[in-house]
Order: structure tokens, then sequence, then C-alpha cells
């Protein structure tokens, strides 16, 4: 039975070495992911695997021409919204980071593309 | 500092259970015990050793809690340790956030808890059942209300309340099984004098049994709740270090209960009987060195536990990422796309020549085929020129990528473009920390 503390502490030297993986995923998005949609969209609505904490979560999403396009992001349960101020069409570039309720960070980002070719 | 967090959280979680358990301990099983027996002098005596023991616990549980809060703090707001004291980032995770508020509670209910030591654990033994109860409850709060800084909340729809609820009544088991040990040790030990206090020795062991059993039989319930949503699969319990981690936990707690069978079935008899004076202090001895033995194994249990709060669980919902260990100093992103994920590995994730493996997943984390896979990477400075180059798979379907010159550290773009059978690109992009040599 001695031999347990020094396994159980071997163990955790074993384990520290780990980084920590990421928690709350983006489990879709609206517009979709890499999607291609007709008008550029008034609200962008993240979905995650967790609940989000508000105060550590948050996104950006820059128009095609670089410029920001994205208002407050709004964050309630595993949902995250943001307005959208419309900026023609092209490639809207998304980055959000989110702080899962378990303390766990993530960040990830994706673009959509507005009408035109 | 995932280190500091470990050790934070382990002696946090060894001293909660101890001061929890030392006061459900006393309110079911010593006090009964010794008005059992008019011996005060043993009782007295007692009662000081297990005073000082719940002191000690509370102290180390509010030390702990305070380091574990400012850790969290830190990594959460990604604030360096230095400074987390300048910023307002400490009252915004005490006020705004789910762990923060938790911790608060917790912090009240320690104070609370305390109020109540002088009085119930005081020589005479004069506490009222009022005091008792109050002092019971004030203990499982501080220990069941642990569930709501892990892993079983989150979630949305029943399982956010069935899974809490599991490992509230999982905690408050564990504490009362396990935090009761060192005291019945203790108790089991004192009371080797004579028939009197044999008498104090056969009613607290008695008592014990039927809490043993009470909480053994919450813990497995409980136990299997949490793992079907934590591991979510059998696999995971093989492939993932989570799993693995859990599979010790599991089967240390069946040592325990092992030993508590010992105990229940062939110790305790022997102990009651009325016949044999030698055999029942022989038992009672016994008991004594494997009460001790089964808290050896429960602080093994709580350290594992310590560590499996900082991993991703296993379950699907949980860890979309790469089922295998990821190298300490590799570089690795998770990218989520419409029509598929992937998993990109850089190794060695700093500045030099670099591997990159590139793992595809559909939406049901099975392994995406593609036909070919190019991988692109463009530097941080603005302007830079994207890199790409063609992957090669291998047997196990992961994508490689070799001869990556990485010249600049900090935030890479990496992209993913992948020819899947069906004809459609899968494309996907993320960004990719690179460290410095």
């Amino acid at each position: 039975m001695r031999k347990l503390f020094p396994l159980a502490i071997a163990l955790l030297a074993a384990l520290v070495s780990t980084p920590a993986l990421a928690h709350a995923f983006l489990d879709h998005s609206d517009p979709r992911v890499g999607s291609t949609v007709a008008a550029p969209p008034h609200e962008l609505t993240l979905s995650f695997t967790q609940k989000l904490e508000p105060a550590f979560s948050g996104v950006e999403v820059t128009g095609p021409n670089g410029s920001s396009v994205g208002g407050k992001a709004q964050v309630s349960g595993n949902t995250m919204r943001v307005g959208i101020k419309g900026a023609g069409p092209g490639a809207y570039h998304v980055h959000w980071h989110a702080l899962s309720v378990d303390t766990h960070k993530t960040q990830g980002s994706f673009t959509f593309t507005v009408g035109g070719h | 500092m995932n280190d500091l967090l470990i050790y934070a959280r382990a002696v946090h979680f060894a001293a909660t259970m101890m001061a929890a358990g030392i006061v459900l301990f006393d309110v079911c099983v010593a006090e009964p015990a010794f008005r059992k027996s008019p011996s005060s002098l043993l009782a007295a005596t007692l009662r000081r050793r297990f005073a000082w023991i719940a002191w000690i616990s509370l102290a180390l549980c509010v030390l702990s809690g305070g380091a574990w809060f400012v850790l969290t703090a830190a990594s959460m707001s990604g604030q360096p340790l230095a400074q987390i004291c300048a910023q307002d980032a400490l009252w915004t995770v005490l006020s705004q956030t789910d762990f923060g508020n938790d911790w608060f509670v917790r912090l009240v209910a320690a104070c609370a808890l305390a109020g109540t030591f002088v009085p119930l654990l005081s020589a005479n033994g004069a506490a009222s059942p009022r005091l008792k109860a109050a002092a019971a409850i004030l203990a499982a709060v501080l220990v069941g209300s642990l569930a709501f800084a892990g892993h079983a909340i989150g979630a949305e729809g029943a399982e956010g309340i069935i899974h809490p609820a599991a490992d509230i009544l999982h905690l408050v088991a564990a504490a009362a099984w396990v935090g009761s040990l060192v005291p019945l040790a203790l108790l089991l030990a004192a009371t080797r004098k004579d028939s009197t206090s044999l008498a104090v020795a056969r009613t607290a062991t008695l008592r014990f049994s039927t809490l043993g059993i009470v909480s053994v039989a919450t813990l497995l319930v409980t136990g299997i709740v949490n793992t079907w949503y934590l591991a979510g699969s059998v696999d995971a319990l093989t492939e993932t270090d989570y799993g693995r981690l859990l599979v010790i936990k599991i089967a240390l707690f069946f040592a325990m209960v092992g030993v508590a069978a010992v105990n229940r079935m062939r110790l305790t008899p022997k102990l009651v009987a009325d016949a044999d004076a030698i055999a029942a202090q022989r038992a009672r001895s016994a008991l004594c060195r494997n009460a001790t033995i089964e808290a050896a194994l429960g602080t093994a249990i709580i350290a594992i536990v310590a560590v499996l709060g900082t991993l991703p669980p296993g379950s699907h919902a949980n860890h979309h990422a790469a089922e295998g260990l990821i190298p300490p100093d590799a570089a690795f992103q998770h990218i989520h796309g419409e029509d598929g994920m992937a998993d990109v590995t850089i190794e060695p994730g700093h500045v030099g020549v670099a591997s990159a493996a590139v793992h595809l997943l559909n939406d049901d984390l099975d392994t995406l085929v593609a036909r070919q896979l190019t991988l692109t990477l463009t530097a941080p400075a603005p302007g830079s020129k994207a890199v790409t180059r063609s992957g090669i798979v291998d047997a196990d379907g992961t994508w490689h990528v070799n001869g990556l010159a990485l010249a600049a550290p900090g935030n890479w773009t990496v992209a993913v473009d992948a020819l899947l059978p069906s004809g459609k690109h899968l494309k996907l992009t993320a960004p990719i920390e690179i460290d410095a040599k």
C-alpha cells in the first residue's frame, strides 16, 4: 500500500506535461462555415458544444476590405450572436474566442462568402 | 502553471473531503457512539483530536481554494500570474463567471462551517441536534458545490441537470466515506483499553458500516452516470488520457470496496460478538489497520481527480480533437468546417524545420478519406508569402507534410485544402501558434 503514494505522484508527473486541450468547440454557425450566401447577413450566430462565460468570450468579424464589420457579441448559454454591418460581396473572416463554464479557453476562425461570383 | 493548478486542486479536494468527512463522521457515527458509553474522557480526547483535524483541514481548504481561484482566473483571462492582482480580472471572474460565483459560495460555506466547529467539537459534547444538523448540511454544501467547478456543468438540456445532480451526490458520498476513514482509525486506535471503550468501538463501527454501504451504493450509481456523460464510449476509456486515468480511479475504488467488504463481512462480526473479548480486540486492531489502508487508496483517488479536471473529457461533445497524446512541444489546432474537421499537429511547434500531420474527420468523428491534400502556411508578418505543399497519406489515413521551414515565431495561418472523393474541396483555415526556438 505504501507504493500507491509514489505511483500517484508519478501519474501526476507523467500527465502534467500534456497541454490542456480545448472544451467549447464550435458546433455550427449561421451562415455555415465555408458557405456562400446571396446577401450579407444581418447577424452571425455561433453555436458551441458547451455553455460559455460571456465575460471572456467574443468574436471579431472582418469584411472583404479588411475592416471590422461585427458589433458587440451577445453571449447566452452556448450561443454567441453578433450583428454584421454589411460590407458588400466577398470573403468575410470570423475569429472567435470562447471560455467554457468549465474554465477552459478555445479559439478558432473560419470564413464565409457573400454573393457575387 | 498547469502543475501548480493540479497541486492546488489536489490539496483542496483532500482538505475539503477531510473537513466535510470529519463533520459527517462526528455527527453520524462518533457522537451516537459516545452517547452509548459514559466514558467521557475517551470522548473528550477524541473530540479534541477531531477538532485539530477539522481546523487544519478547513484552513488548508481555504488557502488552496484561494490558490486554485487565482490560478484559474489567470488562465481564464490570459493574464500572467504576476499581474493578476493589478487587473480587475479577479473581480470579473469572481462576479461574472459560474466558477467565480461557485467559489464565493464555497468560501461563505467554509466560514459558516468554521463557526460550528467550536460548539460542535467542544470537549463536553454539548452541541444541540440543530447545530449538528446545520454543521452536517454546511459540510455537504462545501463538498457538493465542488460539482460546479468541474466538468459536470456546461451541457444543455437534461444532461445539464442530471449530471451536476449526480456529481453533487458523488462528492458528498465520497467525503462521507473517504473523509471518515481517518477519524474512524483514530477512534478504533483509542478504544483498545477496556470493555467500555470497546463498546464505543462497536457502535461506531456498526454505524460507520451503514454510512459506508450507503456511500458506496451512491458512488457506484452516480459514478456510472458521470462516466456515461464524460467518457461517452468504451473507446474513450482506452484511447484518451482522461479515460485511462478514469479506469485507474475505478480500479482503486473497487480495491477500497474490497477492503470494506472484508471489514464488513469478516471483521465487524468478530468485533461485535460478545463471546470472545480477545478476538474482538484483534478485530478492532485489524479494522483500524484496514481503515488506514482505505484512506491511502482514497488519497490516491483524490490525486487522480485533481488531474482529471484539467484534462478534456473523452466524450464526443467534449473531445472533437485528436484522441492520441499530443507531444508537449508540438503546435496543435483543431479546425471545424462545414463539410468536415481537421486536426493539424506541427512538430516541433517552434522555429526551425517541422513536419505537419493532418487528420481529417467527419461530423461523426470518423476519419475522412481524401484523394489529395495540400497544406498552406503563411507567416505572421503582413504580406508574407504563403507556402503550399502537398501531403502524403499513411496507412491510418493521416496526411503528412515534411520539411516545413518555420522562420519566425508568432501566429501563423494554416490552411488545409482536401479533395474529397465526391469532388468537393474541404477548405479549412485557422491560426496556429509557433513558439520561438
